[in-house]
C-alpha cells in the first residue's frame, strides 16, 4: 500500500513533466517568421568571400566585410548610407539623431574625422535631413539630399533637393542643385560625374496620382534636369560602374516587387537596359571594385531580413549608345523614352547569397572598393 | 476467514497490469492537454474576449435597395469585413477611426478586393446628422461605423475588425517586421508624437527612405500613419495602409497554429472582431493561399470619386456618390 501510495507520489512529477514538454514543445512549433530575430554580422561568418573591402549597415550600426569576416566600426549611433571618397581614405556617412540627420566625415576605422553638416535645431521643424552622400570624382565635392527649402503654408512641405558642398569646407557653402516635386519626397541618390554633372532619382506624380521614380541628369546647379528612364519604369538606386560606363538600377514598374536592371550610359544618356534579376524586392546594388559583379540586398527566407548577395555579370556590357536623346520636359506627366524596353541579355551567373541571419539596412547601399 | 477476505482486499489492491497502463496512458494524456490547454490559454481568453464581438447594425432601406440584415455567409461563400484602424492613445475617449477599409473575400476564387475609404468623406451617419465619415465610430463604436458605411455604400458587411495603433506595432514586431518596396520618401515634421509615452498633442518628424526595405512595426506604422507630406494627401496614406495590409497577409501567411499566443498576447486589448475563432482560423487559411495578383486594389481618388470641400469650417471630401457606387456595386455585390 505505501509502496503504491509513493509510486503515485512519483507519478504526478512524471505527469508535471509531461504536460511542461508538451507546452515546451509547442513552442518549437512556431513558424519561422515569429521566431527568427537577426543576428550581428559580426557573429556570423560570410557563405561567400567577396573581393574588397565592403562597408554595409545594419540597425544603425556599421560593419566592415573584409576577408569574410565582419568588423563594427565606428562608435555607437543610428549610422547609415557610408559612401567612399575617391581615394578610399575615407568614408562619409550619415548620423541620425532624432529629428535630424548629420553627414560625418569617417576614417576606415570609423572614427569621426569631421562633422560636415548641422541640422539639428530646438525647433521642430526647423530641423534638417541630410542623406544619400556621395563624394564627387575628384574628391573636392561633397552631394547629397537635404530637405531645404521647406514649404510654410497650410500643407507644410519637406522634400529632399540634391544638394552640394566643399568636401573641405562649409555647410554655408552649400548650394542647392535641384527643385523637388513637392509633396513626393522629393530628389534622392545623387551620382556625381566626372564632367561636373549629377545623375540623381527624382520623384514625381502622374495624371492618374500615381508616384513614379527615375533617373534624370543635369549638368549644372538648378538647371532642367534631363529623364533617362521613363516614368513607367519606376527605376530608382542608381550605381555607376567603376569605369563610369554602365548604370546598374532597380526598376519596380510600378509594382511591389523590382528588378535588377542595368543600362551602358555614354556620360549623359542611358542606352537599353538589360534585366538580370526580376521579381524581387532587389535593393542598393553596387558595383563590385573591377567592376565584373554586383553587389545587392535583399530579403532571403520567410523572416524577409534583407542579406547581401552577390551577381556576377557574364561579360562587359557593349559600349555605350544611347537609343535615343531624352526630351529635355522634366513635367511630371511626360513619359521620355529615352531607353528602349528591357531587353533579355545572357543570362548571369545565379546570385550567391553571401551573408545569413543578418538584418542589413536595405537603404544603404554597400560601399565596396 | 480473516486470511481469506485479507487476500482478496490485496489481489483488488493490486493493479492488472493492462489497468495500470490505461491508467499510465490516461494520465499522461491528461497532463499532454493539460499543456496543450496552458499553451493556448491566451487564444481561449482573447477568442472569448476580443472575437466574435457582437454588434447590432438596424436594418434600413435605402432607394430599395435593403443592406442589412443578410444571412450569415455561409462557410466558402464570399464575405465582406470591415477594417478599422484608430489610435489607441487615451487622447480621445472615443476615437475617429484612422483607417476604413472594405475587404470582401472570395475563398472560392481566391480572389480579394479592398476598397479604401476616405476619412474625411461627408455623409450622413446611422446615428444622426452629417459628419466625417471617421466619426461613425466615435460616436457609436463599431456598430455605428458598419451601419454608416452599409447605409452609404450600399454593401453589406458581414465581419468587422478593428485594431489600435498600438495593436498594429505590436503585430508587425510578432511577425519579424515587414518587406515592403517604398515606392517614395515619406517625410514628414508633423508626425504624431503619441505612441511610447511622447507628448499625446505633440509631434515629431519621420523619414522614411524610398526603396525595398524590412520594417519593424514602429516605422510600418509611421509609413501608413504621416500624411502631411503626401502629394496625393489621405489618399496616399490609405494606399499605404493597403500595401502594408499586404505585406502582413503576406507574412502571416507563413504562421501556424503555434504562433497564436505570442500573436494574441501582442495584440491583448488592441484588437476587437465579431469574427469568431472559426471564422479567424479559416481567414488566416484561406490568406495563405491568396496570390497578390488575385488582390483588387481601390482607392477613391479626388476628382473621380469626390471634391474637396468646406463645411462648418471642415475640410471635407464631397463624396461623387454614382461614381462611388459604381464601384461598390461592381466590386461587392
Amino acid at each position: 500500500m505505501i509502496l503504491r501510495r509513493l509510486a503515485a507520489l512519483l507519478f504526478v512529477p512524471l505527469m508535471v513533466a509531461f504536460g511542461s514538454g508538451v507546452y515546451l514543445y509547442l513552442g518549437t512549433l512556431k513558424s519561422k517568421v515569429v521566431k527568427e530575430r537577426p543576428q550581428l554580422p559580426t557573429v556570423t561568418k560570410p557563405k561567400f568571400i567577396l573581393p574588397g573591402t565592403m562597408f554595409v549597415v545594419q540597425d544603425g550600426r556599421l560593419f566592415k566585410l573584409n576577408a569574410g569576416s565582419f568588423t563594427e566600426i565606428g562608435r555607437a549611433g543610428d549610422w547609415s548610407q557610408p559612401a567612399l571618397t575617391p581615394d578610399h581614405k575615407r568614408l562619409v556617412a550619415v548620423l541620425r539623431a532624432g529629428a535630424s540627420s548629420d553627414l560625418y566625415l569617417l576614417d576606415l576605422n570609423g572614427q569621426v574625422v569631421k562633422r560636415l553638416t548641422k541640422d539639428d535645431s530646438k525647433i521642430l521643424d526647423a530641423n534638417h535631413w541630410a542623406y544619400y552622400p556621395r563624394v564627387s570624382p575628384d574628391g573636392a565635392s561633397l552631394f547629397y539630399s537635404f530637405d531645404s527649402p521647406k514649404l510654410r503654408s497650410n500643407a507644410p512641405g519637406v522634400d529632399l533637393s540634391v544638394w552640394s558642398m566643399p568636401l573641405n569646407g562649409a555647410q554655408s557653402q552649400a548650394r542647392r542643385w535641384t527643385d523637388p516635386y513637392w509633396y513626393t519626397g522629393g530628389d534622392v541618390s545623387p551620382i556625381p560625374l566626372a564632367g561636373g554633372a549629377i545623375l540623381y532619382v527624382r520623384h514625381s506624380i502622374d495624371n492618374s496620382t500615381a508616384v513614379h521614380a527615375q533617373i534624370f541628369y543635369q549638368s549644372r546647379p538648378l538647371s532642367v534636369g534631363k529623364p533617362l528612364t521613363s516614368a513607367a519604369d519606376d527605376c530608382s538606386q542608381p550605381a555607376l560602374s567603376p569605369d563610369g560606363t554602365q548604370v546598374a538600377m532597380v526598376c519596380s514598374h510600378g509594382k511591389q516587387t523590382a528588378s535588377l536592371e542595368i543600362a551602358p550610359f555614354n556620360g549623359s544618356a542611358l542606352g537599353p537596359a538589360s534585366v538580370v534579376l526580376e521579381g524581387g524586392l532587389y535593393a542598393s546594388p553596387a558595383w563590385s571594385p573591377d567592376g565584373k559583379a554586383l553587389a545587392y540586398l535583399a530579403p532571403a527566407g520567410a523572416a524577409g531580413h534583407f542579406q547581401l548577395w552577390y551577381l556576377a555579370l557574364p561579360q562587359p556590357a557593349p559600349s555605350p549608345t544611347a537609343t535615343s536623346s531624352p526630351s529635355v520636359a522634366a513635367s511630371p506627366g511626360s513619359t521620355p523614352r529615352p531607353t528602349s524596353r528591357p531587353t533579355p541579355t545572357p543570362a548571369p551567373a545565379a546570385p550567391v547569397q553571401v551573408t545569413q541571419g543578418v538584418d542589413l539596412t536595405a537603404t544603404s547601399p554597400p560601399a565596396w572598393f | 476467514m480473516v486470511g481469506q477476505g485479507t487476500a482478496r482486499r490485496r489481489r483488488a489492491s493490486r493493479l492488472h497490469p493492462v489497468r495500470l497502463a490505461v491508467l499510465t496512458i490516461l494520465c499522461l494524456a491528461l497532463s499532454g492537454v493539460a499543456g496543450v490547454a496552458a499553451y493556448f490559454f491566451p487564444v481561449v481568453v482573447a477568442g472569448v474576449g476580443q472575437t466574435g464581438q457582437t454588434v447590432v447594425v438596424p436594418p434600413v432601406n435605402i432607394l430599395g435597395v435593403k443592406t442589412t440584415p443578410k444571412p450569415a455567409a455561409s462557410p466558402g461563400a464570399p464575405f465582406t469585413v470591415l477594417l478599422l484602424g484608430s489610435d489607441d492613445d487615451g487622447k480621445n475617449k472615443s476615437p475617429l477611426t484612422q483607417s476604413m477599409i472594405l475587404v470582401r473575400v472570395e475563398p472560392a476564387s481566391k480572389h480579394v478586393t479592398m476598397l479604401s475609404i476616405p476619412r474625411d468623406l461627408w455623409v450622413p451617419l446611422s446615428t444622426g446628422g452629417s459628419a466625417k465619415i471617421d466619426a461613425a465610430y466615435a460616436y457609436g463604436g463599431a456598430s455605428a461605423a458598419i451601419a454608416t458605411v452599409e447605409r452609404n455604400f450600399h454593401v453589406h458587411i458581414d465581419e468587422y475588425a478593428w485594431v489600435g495603433l498600438t495593436g498594429l506595432i505590436k503585430l508587425i514586431d510578432q511577425l519579424g517586421g515587414i518587406d515592403l518596396f517604398v515606392t517614395n520618401p515619406v517625410l514628414d515634421d508633423f508626425y504624431p508624437d503619441d505612441i511610447g509615452g511622447g507628448d499625446l498633442y505633440g509631434y515629431k518628424r519621420v523619414a522614411v527612405l524610398p526603396g525595398a526595405q524590412h520594417l519593424d512595426g514602429a516605422s510600418a506604422l509611421q509609413y501608413v500613419r504621416s500624411r502631411h507630406n503626401d502629394v496625393n494627401g489621405d489618399f496616399g496614406r490609405s494606399a499605404r495602409q493597403q500595401q502594408v495590409l499586404l505585406a502582413i497577409k503576406a507574412k502571416a501567411s507563413t504562421l501556424n497554429a503555434a504562433d497564436l499566443p505570442d500573436i494574441v498576447n501582442a495584440l491583448s486589448g488592441r484588437f476587437k472582431t465579431s469574427m469568431g475563432l472559426d471564422r479567424v482560423r479559416s481567414l488566416l487559411s484561406v490568406a495563405s493561399a491568396f496570390d497578390l495578383a488575385n488582390v483588387n486594389q481601390v482607392v477613391l481618388y479626388v476628382p473621380n470619386f469626390s471634391s474637396y470641400g468646406q463645411i462648418s469650417g471642415q475640410s471635407v471630401l464631397l463624396p461623387h456618390w454614382s461614381q462611388i457606387l459604381a464601384v461598390t456595386r461592381a466590386n461587392f455585390p
